[in-house]
């Protein structure tokens, strides 16, 4: 039996790395074996080197390298059953659940808001990753593997773009410009260009390159420019403007013409004041809106009462109002409060302040009255 | 006569055909000897076919790791002078499978008989 030196151990463990067994724990096992077979095989007057490399020769075919893929790719092989079925399942399940989520919602059912996030963040976050991850598997060039991410970065920032901006979260429009950005200028030449030239692939990729471009200009169809958001802003503000003056104007004539506003009327007329303040001041950053609001840029905007106030920040209001209608006389108007902030928090903003306007012209009526 | 079964003893089987049993062939050896390091389970399986299944390096580390990460079989070190080996073992989780494993390949070696009309030996 052949007695093998520590120097020889560490020259074959130098040997075996050196030539591209990187994995630990395999350099330990070879290295045994290699151990073994000589000790076993070995004369003691033998030469160690040449009898060495010519074992070492029988453990692979052309590069001892491909024991070390071999076990990559079986490591891999094992997760990629389990990999495929987490996929199959959870595609299937977001795809139940946006449809779902989407029959609750137009049926007006309670739990549509919960299946709809739930269905769009499983997609993002888990289907389209793992699909990423196998197919860029299946791929060997490199170009494949970067068409690929390229195309589920693009689907899953559209999909989170969408969830955020339902959800009125920030960068929602962001994530979807992005989106579109990275599906049309990155994905799309590199892909169809690649694809043009195989003869197999051809007419598919034209085909699925129209669907693409296609998709996009429909979605950018729903989307409104920002000059047109701008528009829009412009004659909401506008009318809350006039309608404001027209207050200022009646609230003017009431003073004059009638005594004081009386007690309860003219707490209310003020809580309504704070109100608007404290939203116009949050909402364009001035408490007050002037003549001059396009060039100054204080635009009410589409933003909901629930990113400002909270439902008991309008109770203290709710309260003397009821106290209000409670004691008016018969001949007077009473202040409704239905369909209007206190009943749903979501109500946009510039319906909310005109809202307080007239809470507070009904006050000034019936005071005049 | 003896040059045909000399003839058949010698034969050695084609490594694509021993790469579908390997983990079985595997894990019924770790069974049966509790606990065996690499080259050993080679000198065993040769011994054990008469020389005519010889289990490459190549394909036999690849399948221990792969068993290893299946959680099929655990591993144990221990020092020999300086190098390390590497004690393979059944797990419990490769102690049930094991039968599981053996019944299907003879399930699929009843079929391949059937398939390529083998007759039976003892007729």
């Amino acid at each position: 039996m052949y007695c093998i030196s520590e120097k020889q151990i560490d020259f074959i463990l130098n040997d075996i790395s050196a030539r591209g067994i990187e994995m630990v724990s395999l350099q330990q096992d070879l290295l045994d074996h290699v151990c073994c077979i000589i000790e076993q095989n070995l004369k003691e007057d033998g030469d160690f080197e040449s009898f060495y490399f010519s074992c070492i020769k029988q453990f692979y075919k052309q590069d001892i390298k491909e024991i070390e893929e071999e076990t990559i790719n079986l490591l891999i092989h094992k997760n990629y059953y389990v990999m495929k079925k987490i996929m199959l399942v959870s595609g299937g399940l977001c795809s139940l659940m946006l449809s779902v989520g989407i029959v609750f919602k137009f049926m007006h059912w309670p739990g549509a808001s919960a299946l709809i996030v739930l269905g769009i963040l499983m997609m993002s976050l888990i289907f389209l990753p793992l699909l990423f991850v196998l197919k860029v598997k299946e791929k060997k060039e490199s170009k494949e593997k970067i068409i690929i991410g390229l195309g589920t970065l693009a689907a899953v920032s559209l999909s989170l773009g969408v969830l955020f901006k339902i959800m009125h979260w920030p960068f929602a429009n962001m994530l979807s410009l992005m989106a579109l950005f990275v599906m049309i200028f990155l994905f799309l030449p590199i892909y169809y260009f690649s694809g043009i030239r195989n003869p197999e692939t051809k007419v598919n990729t034209i085909v699925s390159s129209i669907l693409i471009i296609v998709g996009c200009a429909l979605i950018l169809t729903l989307v409104r420019s920002p000059q047109g958001t701008r528009k829009v802003y412009v004659q909401t503000t506008t009318t809350y403007f006039r309608n404001e003056q027209i207050l200022q104007k009646e609230h003017d004539l009431t003073v004059k013409s009638a005594s004081e506003i009386e007690k309860s009327g003219l707490d209310i007329y003020n809580s309504c004041e704070k109100l608007k303040e404290l939203l116009l001041q949050k909402e364009t950053g001035v408490t007050k809106i002037t003549s001059d609001f396009d060039s100054k840029n204080t635009l009410i905007s589409e933003s909901s009462i629930s990113d400002y106030l909270a439902m008991e920040d309008t109770s203290d209001l709710k309260q003397q109002i009821e106290n209000y209608n409670l004691k008016l006389e018969a001949n007077k108007q009473k202040i409704a409060m239905d369909n209007s902030f206190f009943t749903s928090e979501n109500m946009k903003i510039d319906a909310v302040l005109n809202n307080l306007i007239q809470i507070q012209m009904i006050v000034l009526q019936n005071q005049r009255s | 006569m003896f040059a045909l079964s000399f003839k058949i003893t010698s034969m050695l089987y084609s490594s694509e055909l021993i790469k579908g049993t390997l983990k079985t062939i595997v894990l019924k050896q770790l069974e049966n000897n509790k606990r065996m390091y690499g080259y050993e389970i080679t000198q065993r399986v040769k011994e054990l076919s008469l020389d005519r299944i010889q289990i490459t390096e190549g394909a036999l580390y690849p399948t221990l790791h792969a068993l290893e990460a299946e959680g099929l079989v655990t591993t144990e070190t221990e020092y020999i002078g300086k190098r390390v080996r590497k004690y393979y073992s059944l797990s419990p989780n490769g102690k049930t499978k094991i039968d599981e494993k053996i019944s299907e390949l003879s399930d699929f070696m009843n079929t391949m008989k059937f398939l390529l009309d083998i007759n039976p030996q003892t007729v």
